[in-house]
């Protein structure tokens, strides 16, 4: 990733368009970028790709036959779209949170002796182009909940270490432009906060308020004594991080949600609560939500409704004008453009 | 190391403080993500509830009050019945075919609850102290009043309550009812039957003088017989709120209906078409003297739903 406020590049290899670094290289620094590169770019393809393999065993219930039947008939574009779909928030997540402390670890090694390894993240960000970069946070933008978009502003400004004073060479107009951007930001949000407060939502408040405050202050190095043990913990955390946030992703269902009405013998109806795996002409077949699979005959479908799923359940009940902040703002769009979604009968009672 | 400036040391204090701010809210903030939602859903409350599982709810209706629970051609009709099918859709019996009707008379729908008869009861059910000893109520969803109906033929001769009060008329009422009661409170002396209707074809036989009754019920018989009936305003006093009756050991169940009339009474508010409008129209709205609309339904509980993320505006 090439950082805006990065001294020119003393020596920079022909042909290289990546970070220009100030410090004299450490020891075959080719092939410790290239090593670095290639972890970061196998990190990013394969975990997706390993991710969406174990969901499927997941969704089929630990059996054998079922995720064959899976596999058989959820193709490769389908299965990435739903992967994106469920799991392109935390995927920005930890693409956000690698970019922004990579480049804090990045500003803080530059001060400290050279020779000194560099951390991992700091070697990605370096093997990283900035629009790889910038994609992500954009990803983060649409895809994150609202309520903790604010926490983009202080990833963004450490990313791209984007201090204040780039805003305005000069003091006045600099503060002058800051109370601004304050004055805007919690103009859009007043009723949100006054309504956090009279919840008694904290956490919220806090998220709301404090991040673009910190974002003033997070460019910059840090002071030596910090940044090594930062590097290790944080490299553990977001390790840990993506694990801990990886298991409702893999445990999230990559197929729709339905209830079929079948009329197993004439004149009585049954609902079966599952999930398409596939129709054809002679079977709808249903992975059942308590396990199994049912082949359900085409000539018995009496009736088909789509359901909601109990994740999709709101935590509270804040609004930033009128867009819940449990959504994010593709989500949020969404609703727009369809706004009534009636909950069908059938969806409440058959489980 | 080069020489660290104070401002600088102060600088990097300051990153170093921010920088950990921001990891402590993210923590927070994935920690919140996991957190499971405060209030009940609809579904939880679905599954505390008794109808949990049924395959068909049972629903105490009226057979004999037009308007309110009528039987026509054999299918359940009036205001009672539309808004027993919302909520019966609501907690998640979609169509006939999934309601038991249980036509009941005004003096069986606390007994019918109580026994388990029925799981609802949506027949003009007065919401009184007295009955919330021995059942529950959710709603109102109506508020009506006492008032007389007449034939014309004595139209000139009964205006008042005084008049009710003369030995020579026979005044029928239903029994079990609030009517019944008030007409007491004003020392009405009253014939009491099982059904008003009973009390409209007395009156058609010339065995009764006058009924007396909610102003819903008797709108129902007013539209089946225009021409031979008046109601008469008679200041009784007191409104009535009509209430959908609950089992009282099942609170979860009165939560969601109370909840699925708020829902319809927010929709209707907004200026959107609701469920209680579009059965008001279709049954009581043309036959009454003046346009009403949905009360606010009382203790309605905080539950979360699926769509309440949705727009508001």
């Amino acid at each position: 990733m090439t950082a805006p406020t990065a001294p020119p590049a003393s020596v920079a290899p022909a042909g290289d368009v990546q970070a220009p670094r100030p410090v004299p290289p450490p020891a075959e620094p080719d092939a410790r970028r290239a090593r670095a590169t290639q972890s970061f770019w196998t990190a990013v393809v394969g975990v997706p790709a390993v991710f969406s393999v174990l969901r499927l065993g997941v969704e089929a219930g630990g059996e054998l036959q079922t995720t064959l039947l899976l596999v058989a008939n959820v193709g490769t574009v389908n299965l990435l779209a739903g992967f994106l779909t469920t799991a392109a928030a935390l995927l920005s997540t930890a693409l956000v949170a690698i970019f922004a402390l990579g480049a804090v670890l990045r500003v803080s090694v530059e001060r400290m002796p050279p020779g000194t390894r560099r951390p991992l993240f700091a070697r990605w960000v370096d093997s990283t182009p900035a629009w790889f970069a910038v994609a992500s946070f954009l990803l983060a933008l649409v895809t994150w909940p609202l309520l903790y978009l604010p926490l983009l502003l202080p990833a963004f400004v450490a990313a791209f270490q984007l201090s204040p004073e780039r805003l305005h060479e000069q003091r006045a107009p600099r503060l002058l432009l800051l109370a601004a951007g304050f004055a805007g930001y919690l103009w859009l949000l007043a009723p949100t906060l006054l309504d956090a407060v009279r919840q008694g939502e904290t956490l919220a408040l806090m998220l709301l308020v404090v991040p673009p405050v910190v974002a003033l202050f997070v460019t910059g190095p840090l002071p030596a004594a910090v940044t090594r043990p930062l590097a290790s913990i944080t490299e553990a955390a977001v390790l840990a991080m993506l694990v801990w946030a990886a298991l409702p992703v893999i445990t999230t269902p990559v197929l729709p949600l339905t209830v079929t009405t079948v009329e197993s013998s004439p004149g009585v109806m049954e609902d079966v609560r599952g999930h398409v795996v596939t129709v054809d002409d002679v079977d709808v077949v249903l992975l059942q939500e308590r396990g199994g699979v049912r082949y359900l005959p085409i000539g018995l479908v009496r009736a088909q409704v789509l359901c909601p799923s109990e994740d999709e359940l709101p935590r509270r009940q804040l609004r930033v004008r009128d867009f819940h902040v449990e959504d994010s703002l593709l989500g949020g769009l969404g609703r727009r453009v369809r706004p009534v979604h009636r909950i069908d009968a059938a969806c409440r009672t058959v489980d | 190391m080069p020489e660290v400036s104070p401002r600088h040391r102060l600088r990097s204090l300051a990153t170093t403080l921010a920088v950990a701010v921001t990891l402590t809210l993210a923590a927070a903030a994935g920690c919140d993500n996991r957190r499971e939602p405060p209030l009940p859903s609809v579904l939880d409350k679905l599954h505390e509830s008794h109808v949990d599982g049924q395959a068909k709810i049972k629903i105490g209706i009226s057979e004999t009050e037009p308007l309110m629970g009528a039987l026509r051609d054999g299918a359940h009709v009036g205001f009672d019945v539309e808004i027993a099918r919302y909520i019966a859709a609501s907690l998640g019996f979609q169509g006939d075919q999934r309601i038991q009707w249980v036509a009941l008379a005004t003096e069986d729908r606390i007994p019918a609850l109580q026994g388990g008869t029925v799981d609802l009861v949506v027949s003009s059910f007065s919401m009184t102290e007295e009955r919330e000893k021995l059942i529950s109520f959710a709603g109102p969803y109506f508020v009506t009043t006492q008032e007389v109906m007449v034939p014309t033929r004595l139209r000139d001769r009964i205006r008042t309550i005084e008049d009710l009060r003369r030995p020579e008329l026979r005044i029928c009422t239903s029994g079990g009812s609030t009517t019944e009661a008030e007409l007491e409170k004003h020392q009405v002396r009253a014939y009491v039957v099982k059904t008003v209707g009973d009390c409209v074809r007395g009156i058609r036989e010339r065995r009764y003088d006058a009924v007396s009754s909610d102003e819903t019920i008797l709108a129902g018989f007013l539209s089946q017989y225009p021409t031979e009936f008046e109601i008469v305003d008679m200041p009784f006093g007191t409104s009535e709120l009509l209430g959908i009756g609950v089992p009282i050991g099942d609170p979860a169940l009165r939560d969601l209906v109370a909840f699925a009339l708020q829902k319809s009474y927010l929709e209707g508010r907004d200026g959107i078409s609701s469920p209680w409008l579009t059965a008001y129209n279709r049954t009581l709205g043309p036959w009454l003297k003046a346009e009403k609309s949905q009360p606010q339904p009382l203790h309605v509980p905080k539950l979360v739903d699926f769509d309440d993320k949705a727009p508001r505006r």
